[in-house]
């Protein structure tokens, strides 16, 4: 109440004009990632490598534009060398200087690193790191982040990973995980029958698919460090759509008895099933809330795919959208207050956005076959599988609507990309 | 084929009880009727029949010209021991979705056969959603191609 | 204590009452010396022809009210105009009408000025994406008469830490308003001596 008070005597004795901003720029921050300096008697290419990396991670998905090294007036490596004008000048907003103090015997790099506000000309964040010289890259993903973290205030995402499903041909499909840069890229699992819907496990450790392998969609879970593979045999005639519990000891996943698709949830210690939805309808792709006590599915009950929410306990549902006569394979975001999906307008598929608060759904993509949309971690960048022609790709959007980007190119067609926590 | 039978009457019954949970028992042996390809004995049956439905966009029903088509092949389903129905969908739309849709499809010509006096016990239902593409294009043609089920007969 | 907070309650209540007809009051009756406290929105200014190519809708909230107000109070103006004619004219209406002629220009001025500062500080914010969250910053600032920025304060910060740093990078970024250089003396102390800037996060996927 007090305050309230103050409010009404500040307005109406100052009475100060006011001039609201809503809209902001189109530009990305820049940053300058300068090469890193070394301690005299050490290699001189780990500087620099050490630099790139960090810029290539940043760069990665477009949320950040980059001050050309051609560009820089000097090459700091500490803070005593370090001059706020040569950097305001350029229009820089970020630097990154760093230098390689040491390396022992047994191959380890003391790596320290600063990052510096230019336009507020303070100094904010400071590290030192120790890692192995042939890490070089493991290294500078750790620096990424923190970088990232300090300037968007959002989790760093640069030690993700990516599974996915490449087609290579009519009869070979394999399931793949990669670094989210694309590099060191595993193959888990070959097959001549098609596999779908992959979905890591919240400790990063497993992998929950569909292989059609005994002629049929049936879901395995297969373990990233042994390799091994297990049927989770949870019976029916098709099981599908396995998606993990955000703790991990259960999935959601779609029984369909005598064909009827309902969702469940299979409790993967000791092997229940709980039916959650029982309609004539279709019933499919489940995905848990982030608090576990939802759970979001496409269900054709209206006539039409939409998009519905269950309380696990309660088993009340609600529907979630009603505009449009397609939206699908709903997603919440990693706050719970918003949903992605794919949404079917005039013939066009594209990822759509909804805060579950608003009946509004704002369409992200322009391009006309998208599916799959998956999140990074921290809920700024969206991936999904598109077309071009018959070959599928990968294409991203950071949620700001900036950057909009495409993962390189593989050998067939790839699809239903999986962001790992 | 007795535990087809068996398989079904578990479907119905755990369609309709309350019961959330599902027992161990039932589990195994409603696992072990369905356990895909194995169950496709003996060679597959040429017909020189169209052996392709086809279906609109998200649809999942039986048009005259379709309920022709079956009515045509019912001789040859009659003489067969197994009935195969593979149910498929276009690339548009999600995939998962898909797969129920490709099951849904395969079901209504499954029905449509068992009205007609085909047993149950003999036909067998996948469905592949949009995996299995006959055309691999994003234009209607394909898409109406690709919209389908197919009947193998064993 | 009970008894403190319902007569403070009271108090605040027959406070409120009367700065609302105080307001009602000043906005019907204008007066030439006197300036109103403007409130410059972004719907007011942003240009209309720029349709995003989503289903969103974007609230205008109250401020439209405010807009709407400018308007009547000016289709009034326009009105009392034409209706000099049937009537007889009398001088203190003449009066009236030419200091509301002023006010107006005056207004325009304002609002012009406004327009370009405001674009100038959302052509360097780097608005973070702030997802669901609804943010409000306002940041005091102080100006010579030769538009440059002597001083700045966050008055009401987000309280999200990327938010408040995001606004003041943007505001790092100016050292000068020249727009007020062409502005009268008295307006320019009056408005844009002090002024706030409101930096807003709807929430929404922009």
């Amino acid at each position: 109440m007090r305050s309230f008070i103050l409010i009404l005597l500040s307005s109406n004795m100052f009475s100060l004009l006011e001039i609201e901003i809503i809209k902001g720029s189109d530009n990305l921050s820049k940053v300058a990632f300068v090469p890193f300096g070394i301690e005299e008697n050490l290699d001189e290419n780990y500087g620099l490598q050490i630099s790139t990396q960090i810029e290539k991670n940043m760069l990665l998905f477009g949320e950040f534009e980059n001050l050309d090294k051609a560009e820089m007036l000097s090459f700091p490596s500490s803070e005593e060398d370090f001059y706020y004008r040569d950097w305001k000048i350029m229009g820089v907003d970020y630097s990154v200087i760093g230098k390689i103090n040491s390396i022992n015997m047994l191959g380890n790099l003391n790596i320290s690193y600063s990052l510096f506000n230019i336009n507020r000309r303070i100094k904010i964040l400071e590290g030192e790191i120790i890692g192995r010289e042939n890490n070089i890259e493991g290294i500078a993903k750790i620096i990424s982040n923190r970088i990232y973290e300090k300037i968007t205030g959002l989790k760093g995402i640069f030690d993700t990973k990516l599974a996915y499903i490449v087609n290579s041909d009519a009869e070979t499909f394999q399931m793949c995980i990669s670094d989210i840069d694309g590099k060191n890229e595993q193959i888990l699992f070959t097959s001549a029958a098609p596999i779908m819907s992959p979905d890591w496990s919240p400790d990063r450790k497993k992998i929950a698919y569909v292989s059609f392998e005994n002629g049929l969609a049936e879901i395995f879970i297969q373990d990233l460090a042994s390799g091994e593979r297990e049927s989770i045999q949870a019976l029916g005639m098709t099981n599908s759509a396995p998606v993990w519990s955000p703790d991990g000891k259960s999935l959601a996943l779609v029984v369909s008895f005598s064909g009827n698709p309902d969702i469940f949830s299979y409790s993967i210690n000791n092997k229940r099933l709980v039916r959650l939805t029982n309609h004539y309808g279709i019933d499919t792709e489940p995905s848990w809330s982030p608090d576990s006590k939802k759970i979001i599915f496409t269900s054709d009950r209206s006539g039409s795919p939409q998009l519905y929410e269950i309380n696990t306990q309660s088993k009340r549902k609600k529907r979630l959208t009603r505009d449009g006569n397609y939206n699908a394979r709903g997603r919440y975001f990693p706050d719970g207050k918003s949903i992605f999906f794919v949404h079917g307008n005039d013939g066009n598929f594209q990822i759509a956005t909804k805060k579950l608060s608003s009946r509004f759904i704002e369409t992200l993509t322009s391009t006309s076959l998208d599916e799959s949309p998956t999140i990074s971690p921290n809920g700024n960048i969206i991936i999904y599988a598109t077309k071009d022609g018959s070959k599928g790709y990968l294409g991203g959007i950071t949620l700001d609507g900036k950057s909009r980007f495409s993962l390189p190119v593989k050998n067939g067609s790839v699809r239903e990309p999986a962001w790992s926590p | 084929m007795e535990p087809f039978g068996i398989f079904i009457l578990a479907a119905i019954c755990q369609f309709y009880s309350c019961a959330q949970n599902v027992s161990d028992s039932v589990e195994r042996m409603q696992y072990a009727s369905v356990a895909g390809e194995e169950y496709l004995e003996g060679e597959k049956i040429e017909t020189n029949l169209d052996d392709k439905v086809y279906f609109d966009f998200d649809k999942s029903t039986l048009d005259a010209s379709d309920k022709n088509l079956l009515e045509d092949y019912l001789p040859a389903i009659r003489k067969a021991k197994i009935v195969r129905l593979e149910g498929h969908c276009d690339e548009r739309g999600t995939r998962e979705y898909n797969l129920a849709l490709g099951e849904r499809r395969a079901l209504e010509v499954r029905d449509f056969l068992i009205i007609k006096g085909i047993s149950g016990k003999k036909i067998r239902v996948v469905s592949f959603g949009e995996e299995r593409p006959i055309k691999n294009a994003s234009n209607e043609k394909a898409w109406a191609e690709n919209r389908r089920v197919e009947i193998s007969l064993y | 204590m009970n008894k403190i907070l319902i007569s403070l309650n009271t108090f605040a209540l027959i406070l409120l009452f009367l700065s609302f007809t105080f307001s009602i009051f000043s906005i019907t009756t204008l007066k030439v010396d006197e300036i109103q406290p403007i409130k410059v929105n972004f719907f007011e200014l942003i240009d209309i022809a720029e349709p995003p190519n989503r289903v969103s809708v974007v609230k205008p909230k109250e401020n439209i009210n405010e807009a709407d107000l400018i308007k009547t109070q000016e289709s009034n103006g326009v009105k009392n105009a034409s209706g000099l004619e049937k009537y007889k004219i009398n001088k203190p209406d003449i009066k009236k009408e030419l200091s509301k002629i002023k006010l107006s220009k005056e207004r325009e001025a304002i609002i012009k000025i406004s327009a370009i500062i405001q674009d100038k500080i959302s052509s360097v914010w780097i608005k973070p994406n702030s997802l669901s969250k609804i943010l409000v910053a306002k940041v005091l600032i102080n100006l010579a008469p030769s538009g440059e920025v002597l001083n700045f304060e966050m008055v009401e910060p987000s309280k999200n830490i990327v938010f408040d740093e995001s606004v003041l990078i943007a505001i790092n970024k100016m050292s000068f308003f020249e727009e007020v250089l062409g502005l009268e003396r008295k307006l320019f102390e009056s408005n844009f001596r002090n002024f706030k800037l409101v930096f807003k996060s709807s929430g929404e996927i922009e």
